[in-house]
């Protein structure tokens, strides 16, 4: 019996070669690449799925054995949850979109602040150790306080809008400035090296690699302080009464004992706050892949 | 006309005069380099070899401008290398490629920087790409390239901006043994379209006996110049020559006793 090679039986085309006798790796194997990657998307969405159902049945169970009164069971919070998108709130009168819309708000304008003064701040830290052994002894004694730590002078300082905002931007401010400083310090130093041998001046080197480089550290420190800034928005409504948004809510009806509205209010913040990352994680692969970085 | 008499004749294009760096770190002194002086003609090869550990990188470095000298001076066509600049370019053993650019967005940084317009610098870069046999992959992205393709955009991007002298820190360290040899042809032919100055650092007698015009033997640290030798044979040149050979002996030969000391 002869032996037929399994790359004639498919009719297997070779591959073709680069010029020069060296392999290009473009193109090579990318079939194959995505079959595994269908797989293991397949695979991560099932395990998603097994996870959060995993959740809710924890959850029944213990709000059955422990006190559905105050801990209502997921299908009791579903009804809340459902009511208030369809309802609206009866007691202040406000829909499910005005509490989110609210805090979504404040968190996104903090949040923005923050990275307009946290990048370019990080920026200059990371390419000037004078100024970071100016500014970090401070900055240092600043970033271990809780940011919700700031919430009730913030709060009565700068009003029940600019409060929880202000709170967002220092939850937010240290991710972003910790993580683009420390990425810029670790820039290669041969790029730099590479760039003023083709005549960087020192602006032309910030321009061209500090900033390009900076990117993927930038959206790291995005990753963290969306996921902090979302939980210090929270906390910090928890204090701004009157003006709406889902600390509000949460703590309007803790005081008045509606237990399947508080925990209405805990399902649509986790959500949301997994929405927000969901997209940021999206956001970092296109940069990432954009800026050659690989994702693993 | 021998190159030994081209020099009589012709100005040095590169002069290094009585070159040395200490570096001091925690009030220790270390001597890197001693007393190093050298002219070299336009259009020279000149590679630098020496023991494992001798200042070889920072005797390029000095020549780029990226650190200075603690005594000595270095100058082209008579203008003192003090700071880096477009004049001298510089290909580094990792590459050090931008790998958010594509491989013509690379070649093209330095014309970008000198501002040379966009339809003009496209066209260089083009120019040049080709040259080093990438034609078909000036849109591909670094991350796709070999090796052996990423320092050819390493060396198109030093060549594009034409300067008077391109510095090559171990171009093919990181090379695989065949890419390596491929390269080494390449350089070659590129050279005699080009007439470009070299300076070329290497680990590899070899590479240093195939390519060079002429060969700088430098010591252990601190650092200074052994021996000078002069290869006069055309290249391409014939690996299993007995002349390349013996030059290859006696450097080897040198280094070995020079490493043996240091261990």
């Amino acid at each position: 019996m002869t032996i037929i090679p399994i790359s004639h039986m498919f009719n297997v085309k070779s591959k073709p070669e680069a010029a020069g006798g060296e392999t290009a790796v473009v193109a090579e194997g990318k079939r194959t690449v995505v079959t595994d990657r269908q797989k293991q998307l397949v695979r991560k969405v099932v395990l998603a799925a097994v996870s959060l159902l995993g959740l809710l049945v924890v959850w029944h169970v213990a709000s059955v054995a422990v006190d559905r009164t105050v801990f209502p069971t997921p299908a009791e919070t579903w009804t809340a949850i459902v009511k208030l998108f369809t309802v609206g709130d009866s007691m202040t009168g406000y829909s499910a979109w005005d509490y989110i819309g609210s805090s979504l708000g404040t968190f996104l304008k903090g949040f923005a602040v923050a990275l307009v003064i946290a990048y370019p701040l990080g920026l200059v830290l990371g390419r000037s150790a004078i100024l970071r052994d100016l500014l970090c002894p401070a900055l240092d004694v600043i970033r271990p306080i809780a940011p919700v730590a700031w919430a009730p002078v913030f709060v009565i300082l700068m009003g029940y809008q600019l409060g929880p905002l202000c709170v967002v931007l220092i939850g937010a401010f240290f991710p972003l400035l910790t993580s683009v400083m420390f990425g810029v310090m670790k820039i290669d130093r041969n790029w730099i090296d590479a760039i003023k041998t083709l005549g960087a001046n020192e602006s032309q080197v910030f321009t061209k690699v500090v900033v390009p480089s900076s990117i993927p550290y930038l959206m790291n420190g995005v990753k963290t302080g969306l996921g902090i800034g979302w939980m210090c928005i929270v906390s910090a409504e928890l204090y701004a009464s009157p003006v709406g948004g889902l600390g509000f809510f949460i703590s309007n009806y803790a005081q008045s004992g509606n237990w399947p509205n508080v925990f209405a209010g805990i399902v649509i913040i986790g959500l949301l706050g997994l929405i927000t990352m969901i997209v940021a994680e999206a956001l970092n692969r296109a940069i990432n892949k954009r800026m050659g970085v690989s994702n693993e | 006309m021998t190159p030994t008499e081209a020099s009589e004749t012709q100005q040095p294009q590169i002069v290094i005069d009585g070159l040395g760096k200490t570096y001091s770190r925690d009030s220790v002194e270390t001597e890197a380099i001693r007393d190093i002086s050298l002219d070299i003609r336009k259009g020279e090869l000149v590679s630098f070899i020496g023991p494992s550990g001798c200042g070889k990188t920072t005797l390029l470095k000095l020549i780029a401008g990226l650190i200075q000298p603690t005594n000595g001076r270095i100058s082209i066509d008579g203008r003192q290398c003090d700071a880096p600049g477009a004049d001298r370019g510089m290909v580094f053993q990792d590459f050090a490629l931008l790998p958010w650019r594509s491989v013509r967005k690379n070649v093209e940084t330095g014309l970008e920087i000198a501002g040379v317009p966009k339809a003009q610098r496209r066209e260089l870069a083009e120019q040049y790409i080709k040259l080093v046999g990438l034609g078909e992959f000036a849109d591909a992205r670094i991350s796709e390239l070999s090796g052996g393709m990423k320092q050819r955009v390493g060396i198109a991007r030093a060549l594009v901006v034409r300067p008077d002298v391109i510095l090559m820190d171990e171009p093919f360290g990181a090379l695989d043994a065949q890419t390596r040899n491929i390269m080494q042809a390449q350089l070659i032919e590129i050279l005699r379209n080009t007439q470009q100055t070299i300076i070329f650092i290497t680990h590899s007698v070899d590479e240093a006996v195939y390519l060079s015009d002429r060969i700088v033997v430098l010591t252990k640290r601190p650092t200074t110049v052994k021996e000078i030798i002069e290869l006069d044979t055309p290249r391409p040149r014939d690996r299993s020559a007995p002349d390349y050979n013996a030059v290859k002996r006696k450097i080897l030969d040198y280094l070995e006793n020079q490493n043996t000391e240091l261990l």
